[in-house]
């Protein structure tokens, strides 16, 4: 008990000697997972295909993850670093909370993360385990949803309506500016509003991307952000439009 | 230095009453299941007492803040690195008590180059059913005793048996009863300290003055300016955390009826 007199830091990486580091075998890339702003909030949604290679290992991999009350993490690249990333930063905020009896402020959390994908760059930079997420938090002191994404080497950047990121997100990118100049901006949409957009904009990706599952086979994750904290899509919503965004039929081929 | 056997004992007794001395006058904590979670209550000064100690673990304690706090951050850190390097699923009050804080506890008891730790504490853990949540209390010699459904820690023994008592039949389902329940297990635990007296003594005086009411125990504290604090583990939630420290409009209800 001698050394827990020392001062207390709430460092969990300390406690637990965790470093993300290693060469992730056989690692499962290909996703594509959107993070959007709307009238109440942050909505993010996410396809539920993980792909090995030229494989299709999983098709209920669940890519956006909470890791407190009011934060959503969606994640990219190496399926198998993310759910470790997930499952220490989930663990890591609530050790500091409990222990230093404050939550981690959005900022700490923020360099947190930023700090794990830095410390990875090395297996990113062989091509192996690169990690990409999208962090979408509602901010209690602004009362707005916030969108964060990083780059491989840890930078942060906050957007202002929307953010794409996995394999099939370079192909929707410019789909994104469309819709913000032809139906006004996202964060005026009420839910399913956007909801519609986001859904349709995945399907075209799914479409576009191998590695980007489509709806057919399994409904898409969709959870929002609001004052009130994180919340599901009801199911029989997310059908209703997942049905209008699919093609109906499938087409004959001429010729 | 050697010790004979009535060394030995003496230096016990004085570290048993050093420290019973400093606990007489703490807070009790009381812990009571329901249908919706699990309660811990007590009353306090301005220093937070009621602590999350795990997803379904949370304790509390009277005693030195300073003790309270070594004991607290130790239970948090062994809890949390046992879940992340094994599973939350194995951190379990029994393991943190048992096989954690108890022996450490006792190994600073032993110590005679040492103060003993000035800390009588609760810890309890949630669990699917009532029936099934667990209450540790762990006291400075490093002992702790495990019961279901409700238990006391106060600044006697005898004060902590008598609160229990009151509880022992009731059946509590919902939040506002529990907490009525355990705002007058906590006045019965703070006012009787001590057995009454069996009988006068010779000259027909009383020996020692009657102990107040449990109510008069809580209208006094309340008056005093000490604050309930009650915190809850939500059994049904599909919240991160199931933690949750009440509030003082949701506390007050219960409380108005000893202002």
């Amino acid at each position: 008990m001698t050394d827990l007199l020392q001062p207390h830091s709430g460092n969990f990486a300390a406690l637990t000697g965790f470093q993300l580091n290693g060469l992730a075998e056989g690692p499962i890339h290909g996703t594509t997972v959107i993070a959007v702003k709307y009238k109440d909030g942050v909505l993010t949604v996410g396809d539920r295909r993980a792909t090995g290679g030229m494989a299709i290992m999983y098709d209920k991999a669940e890519k956006v993850l909470s890791l407190d009350d009011y934060t959503l993490i969606s994640i990219s690249g190496s399926f198998s670093k993310a759910i470790e990333l997930v499952r220490y930063l989930r663990m890591a905020f609530k050790y500091y909370e409990r222990s230093q009896l404050q939550a981690m402020s959005l900022d700490g959390k923020l360099n947190e993360l930023g700090k794990l994908i830095a410390g990875n760059m090395m297996a990113a930079m062989q091509g192996i385990g690169l990690v990409i997420p999208i962090l979408t938090t509602f901010d209690k002191a602004k009362n707005e949803g916030r969108v964060f994404f990083y780059d491989g080497g840890g930078a942060r950047f906050e957007t202002a309506e929307y953010a794409a990121a996995g394999s099939g997100s370079t192909q929707i990118r410019g789909a994104f500016e469309y819709i913000g100049r032809t139906k006004g901006p996202f964060r005026e949409m009420d839910r399913d509003t956007a909801l519609r957009e986001v859904l349709t904009l995945l399907e075209i990706a799914a479409d576009l991307d191998a590695a980007t599952g489509g709806s057919s086979k399994y409904l898409p994750l969709a959870k929002t952000i609001t004052a009130e904290g994180i919340a599901d899509i009801e199911e029989d919503v997310l059908r209703a439009i997942v049905k209008t965004t699919l093609t109906a039929e499938p087409a004959m081929v001429q010729g | 230095m050697s010790y004979n056997f009535y060394d030995f004992n003496n230096a016990l007794q004085q570290r048993n009453e050093y420290v019973e001395g400093r606990l007489r006058d703490g807070s009790p904590v009381v812990g009571i299941s329901y249908d919706g979670g699990l309660l811990l209550l007590t009353l306090r000064h301005t220093q937070r007492k009621v602590y999350e100690v795990y997803d379904r673990l949370m304790m509390s304690a009277l005693g030195k803040q300073s003790d309270i706090e070594s004991i607290r951050l130790a239970a948090i850190d062994s809890t949390h690195r046992e879940g992340f390097q094994r599973s939350e699923d194995d951190v379990s009050v029994q393991r943190l008590v048992g096989f954690g804080l108890s022996p450490a506890v006792k190994r600073i008891y032993n110590d005679n180059n040492t103060i003993p730790l000035t800390f009588r504490g609760l810890f309890v853990e949630l669990n699917k059913e009532p029936g099934e949540d667990l209450y540790f209390t762990l006291g400075y010699d490093g002992e702790f005793r495990n019961t279901h459904r409700y238990a006391v820690v106060a600044g006697t023994t005898y004060a902590a048996e008598q609160a229990e008592e009151s509880l022992k039949d009731a059946h509590l389902g919902n939040l506002e009863d529990t907490l009525k329940a355990a705002l007058k297990a906590w006045g019965i635990a703070k006012s009787q300290l001590a057995p009454l007296p069996e009988k006068l003594d010779d000259d027909g005086d009383e020996d020692t003055p009657k102990p107040p009411t449990p109510e008069e125990g809580l209208k006094t504290a309340l008056a005093d300016g000490l604050t309930v604090e009650a915190a809850v583990l939500e059994r049904h939630t599909k919240r991160e955390s199931r933690f949750r420290l009440l509030t003082q409009a949701q506390l007050e209800n219960a409380v108005a009826d000893y202002r």
